[in-house]
């Protein structure tokens, strides 16, 4: 873990360095400069969660240059098996998004499917069969 | 040393290579920026293919060398790193990089001045599709048509033409009426682009006595590849002489900024 | 592995045949990151062919001057799809699909971090893909602004139709189909790494990944913004890309600041996985494995900064700051370039199909790149911008890099795909057309650009004289084209006869997680994981003679803390001592000849 905040906080300082160069070169040409800051600011912001993430979750055996298989021994996390729902969730996606080209009227159907979509992803897990 | 090595083999061959496939003519410097971009463009050339083959050579070294012989099942020593190699090449493109920017922003510099008082202004407005040219000292104005037919041959006598007298700093002032154009004399080494809504001029100062092509080269809808120019460069007399026949056609006073098109739509669909 | 017992022939179970649609009902529903990779690669694979068949027809127009096969029009309507499917539709979701498939195995993993998620990413490319295509089925064609879409061309009084607003909306939803990909990337390499994969032991295509999905959640949320405010002008009387208020260079910055990172994006993960296939096939591991890694993230971090080197023709751009982080980008690739020269130098080097097509990759991005620094430089870029030789520089990095790249890719994975090796002697005869193909149709594309044929040019006069060159490279195309044929034959006949692979690692001598494990691995990759102690991993476990004998220099050194050597040092340094060591030899047997297809040789009840 600490490789990786180390390698985002450079590369916040980075672009943080070469977005201020830049917005004073350039007299504040404000696409570049509102841009690179940004990105100093998204790396630096996954830098900063990863370092408390890291802090909290102490060593981990993928870190640890010397680990045994058996140390990472247990459950590895909930894998869906298959489902159906990214598909209807994706359908109405396009479908909404269609629809901001081709008419507003087809945004009710695309909204519909999306949004029966999005409510059936999220409680997959919680009802019928697959309740957990 | 490497210069004049350089030079010597570089002599044996013709002029069109010696002037690395750029527009030119044996017999002068189309502009004043002529000489300066292609003996960049040589330079850079050179070094690039000394690094290529360089990279080739090895590349080639390692397939034909370094093949697995048929009965040799040891492995080759596992190698993982080389510090100081690794070091080289890291400072020895920096380096390379380096002169390649010092003599760019040298050219740069010179290429896109504006800062001298121009003998000659005219203003080019791109429009779809072809060209208005305005004679600003002059206060003529020229303008015309796409082509239509791009594959029939005799277009080129047809184009609309600019003049320009030689050896007189010429400032070429470029805006649009409607989308992105841009400005390019292939045998100028140089384009600009043409940008609605704002507007650009760059200066030059063309020194051989001809004819030249002219393009738009900005994606500009779909009479983009007929909208084509030429420009031609000729002593101060003939140019003189121009300026009053467009004067004596009428074709007096400025194609302005009032002709842009307003919102309308524009009939894109069923042209051919 | 375990053995199972023989079981009477009589009491053998036939396989299970799954009807067609029980079969599609299994892929589009599925969660499993190599499923859905497979459709990742399948899909693009066709936008591929598509796009491959829009460019047939416009080298076909450009034969000679004149229009004899499609109207200006609809000329512009081919390329600018030809652009936009093949960058996005194609060359994207392919990185999608091969880090989908790969990235999971190669850090021992059991799936992605988020499955469904990963699922959901692909529909959206999948349909925003068919959103943008689709304005071919309008009336007044699809999009035909140029795949760069400059404003104000691509506003509604300039380009009306609902061709240009369903490309707009199509590509607005595949993008994030491709962020939302990025992030399932980046969370499964930062979580989901088996005990002992530390950073600095993961193979580099998963590392390229990485870099490469940090780029898209750099990227991808401007060229979202863009659309948006495009699809708002277009659509709702929004007044963003007004050419008044300087629209037209709003947008080029706007689109830029995406497209440069783009052409990294797309870039990255084949250098990935170039660098897997070489030491492979070389038989000794990557040279200069930290050195490459910094070098990806110099160039990610680079590429970010170049964008207006799009725009030195404007006027409107800080050139010697462009000019400068341009320059720069030439040097961690040339690091790259020489390590991977490194990775090859003294080893045993056989020439299956993967290392064919990694050799050529070697020799034709080479190329592009020198263009590159050339194009780098405002002075020269102010004649050829914009021309044929931009046309051909692009060609030479993308496709020397995509494609070249993604056929070494299939012929090396297949076998971890589909369990079966894609023929070799087809293969070499694929690769060979292709080659001859490429670089006769782009090649001669330089001398037409500088002298003096711009881009996106529907035709041009015949006094021009660009004919004799522009007919070379139609020929070379048709080549080009008709290479993908043999490769078409070769999935057919070895999906329907060839033997079984029984190995886990078919080449003999691959080096990450992917390879010690079956050949097709079962739903959760592994059922066992070996020790993981280097950068090998598999190569580690199956050789494991030479992961002792690796170093006998007393002392590795500050680069190789990260490989556990304990006793290996001392060991080695005192059988040097005593005289007992042996010459380096593999116990693995080479595999020179696939076994012969028909026979009994790869047959094994499972």
């Amino acid at each position: 873990m600490k490789v990786t905040v180390v390698m985002l906080t450079v590369l916040a300082g980075f672009f943080a360095l070469v977005g201020t160069v830049y917005g004073i070169w350039s007299h504040g040409e404000a696409v570049g400069l509102g841009a690179l800051l940004l990105c100093a600011g998204l790396a630096g912001m996954i830098a900063f969660y990863l370092a408390i993430a890291g802090r909290r979750s102490g060593p981990i055996p993928e870190d640890n240059p010397y680990a045994e298989v058996a140390d990472g021994a247990g459950e590895q996390g909930t894998f869906a098996p298959w489902s159906w729902w990214p598909l209807v969730l994706a359908l109405g996606c396009a479908l909404s998004f269609a629809a901001l080209a081709i008419g507003w009227w087809f945004l009710v159907l695309g909204a519909a499917v999306g949004i029966v979509g999005l409510i059936g992803w999220v409680f997959e897990y919680s009802r019928g069969i697959h309740a957990h | 040393m490497l210069a004049l090595v350089l030079t010597l083999a570089v002599s044996g061959c013709s002029a069109e290579v010696q002037r690395g496939f750029l527009p030119g003519y044996e017999d002068g410097q189309v502009t004043n920026m002529t000489e300066r971009i292609t003996s960049l463009w040589t330079g850079s050339w050179i070094a690039a293919l000394a690094v290529g083959v360089l990279t080739w050579g090895l590349i080639v070294w390692c397939v034909a060398v370094y093949r697995k012989r048929r009965d040799d099942d040891t492995l080759p020593v596992q190698l993982r790193y080389h510090v100081p190699l690794e070091i080289m090449y890291v400072i020895l493109p920096i380096l390379m990089i380096g002169v390649l920017y010092f003599f760019t922003q040298r050219d740069v510099s010179a290429i896109v001045d504006t800062s001298e008082e121009p003998d000659v202004t005219v203003q080019v407005w791109g429009k779809r599709w072809s060209w208005d040219f305005n004679y600003l000292d002059s206060n003529v104005w020229d303008s015309g048509e796409h082509v239509v037919d791009i594959g029939e041959p005799g277009n080129p006598e047809t184009l609309p033409t600019l003049y320009l007298p030689v050896d007189k700093r010429v400032e070429i002032q470029v805006a649009s009426r409607d989308v992105i154009h841009s400005f390019w004399v292939p045998a100028f080494l140089f384009k600009r682009d043409m940008i609605p809504g704002r507007e650009t001029s760059f200066q030059i100062i063309p020194e051989r006595v001809g004819t030249y092509a002219g393009k738009c080269a900005e994606l500009c809808g779909e009479n983009h590849s007929g909208m084509l120019f030429n420009v031609k460069v000729v002593p101060q007399e003939e140019y003189d002489q121009h300026m009053a026949d467009l004067a004596a056609a009428g074709q007096t006073g400025v194609l302005g900024a009032d002709l842009n098109p307003s919102d309308k739509p524009s009939a894109v669909t069923g042209e051919n | 592995m375990a053995t199972y017992a023989e079981l009477p022939s009589a009491a053998v179970l036939p396989a299970r045949k799954r009807s067609l649609g029980s079969q599609v009902i299994r892929w589009i529903t599925s969660t499993d990151h190599k499923t859905i990779g497979y459709m990742y690669l399948v899909t693009s694979f066709v936008f591929f062919m598509i796009a491959g068949l829009m460019a047939l027809l416009i080298r076909a127009e450009l034969f000679e001057p004149g229009m004899q096969i499609v109207s200006k029009d609809q000329y512009n309507q081919l390329f600018t799809m030809h652009g936009t499917i093949m960058l996005l539709l194609f060359a994207t979701p392919l990185f999608a699909g091969f880090a989908n498939v790969i990235m999971p195995l190669q850090i021992g993993a059991p799936d992605v971090a988020f499955p469904r998620l990963n699922m959901f990413a692909f529909w959206l490319f999948a349909f925003g893909g068919i959103i943008a295509v689709s304005g071919f089925l309008t009336p007044a064609g699809a999009a035909s602004f140029g795949w760069f879409a400059y404003a104000p061309l691509s506003n509604a009084i300039n380009s009306p139709g609902l061709g240009g607003d369903l490309w707009v909306f199509g590509l607005a939803l595949g993008g994030f189909g491709t962020i939302l990909g990025a992030v399932n990337f980046i969370t499964t390499i930062l979580t989901m790494r088996a005990p002992g994969m530390t950073m600095f032991r993961m193979p580099i295509f998963t590392w390229n990944t990485l870099v490469t999905s940090l780029l898209v959640l750099m990227a991808f949320p401007p060229l979202a913004a863009a659309l948006f405010a495009l699809g708002a002008d277009r659509r709702l009387g929004a007044q963003v890309f007004n050419a008044e208020n300087g629209g037209a260079i709003l947008w080029q910055h706007l689109f830029w600041f995406f497209g440069h990172p783009e052409v990294y994006i797309i870039a990255l993960p084949f250098f990935g996985i170039v660098t897997e296939i070489l030491p492979v096939f070389s038989r000794k591991p990557i040279f200069g494995y930290k050195g490459l890694i910094y070098a990806t993230i110099a160039i990610g971090a680079l590429s970010v900064t170049v964008w207006a080197h799009h725009m030195y023709v404007t006027g409107a751009v800080l050139l010697p700051f462009f000019a400068l982080m341009t320059m720069l980008i030439a040097v961690p690739t040339g690091v790259k370039y020489f390590n991977w020269i490194g990775t090859i130098w003294r080893g045993k080097i056989t020439f299956e199909t993967p290392m064919l097509w990694a050799i050529g990759f070697l020799v034709s991005f080479l190329f592009g790149g020198l263009t590159g620094v050339i194009l780098a430089s405002p002075a020269l870029d102010f004649h050829v911008s914009d021309t044929y030789f931009v046309v051909a520089h692009f060609h030479y990095v993308i496709f020397g890099t995509v494609v070249f790249a993604m056929f070494a890719g299939f012929y090396f994975w297949w076998p971890k795909f589909t369990g079966k090796m894609l023929d070799e002697r087809l293969g070499k005869i694929h690769f060979w057309l292709l080659f001859f193909g490429f670089h006769g149709t782009f090649l001669i594309q330089h001398w037409l650009g500088v002298e003096g044929m711009p881009r996106r040019y529907a035709d041009y006069m015949p006094e021009d004289g660009f004919t004799l060159f522009n007919q070379i490279s139609t020929v070379g195309a048709f080549l080009l084209a008709a290479s993908t044929l043999p490769f078409l034959w070769n999935v057919y006949i070895t999906t329907k006869s060839a033997p079984k692979v029984t190995v886990d690692d078919p080449w003999g001598y691959g080096a990450s997680l992917e390879w010690a494990t079956s050949c097709p691995p079962p739903r959760h990759n592994f059922t066992s994981l070996p020790r993981i102690r280097s950068e090998r991993p598999a190569f580690d476990l199956h050789h494991p003679e030479v992961a002792a004998m690796d170093h006998v220099e007393p002392d590795p050194g500050v680069l190789d803390w990260e490989a556990d050597r304990r006793g290996e040092r001392e060991g080695a340094v005192a059988t040097k001592a005593n005289g007992e060591d042996e010459p380096e030899q593999s116990a693995a047997v080479i595999v020179d000849e696939p076994p012969a297809p028909g026979t009994d040789e790869g047959q094994e009840q499972r």
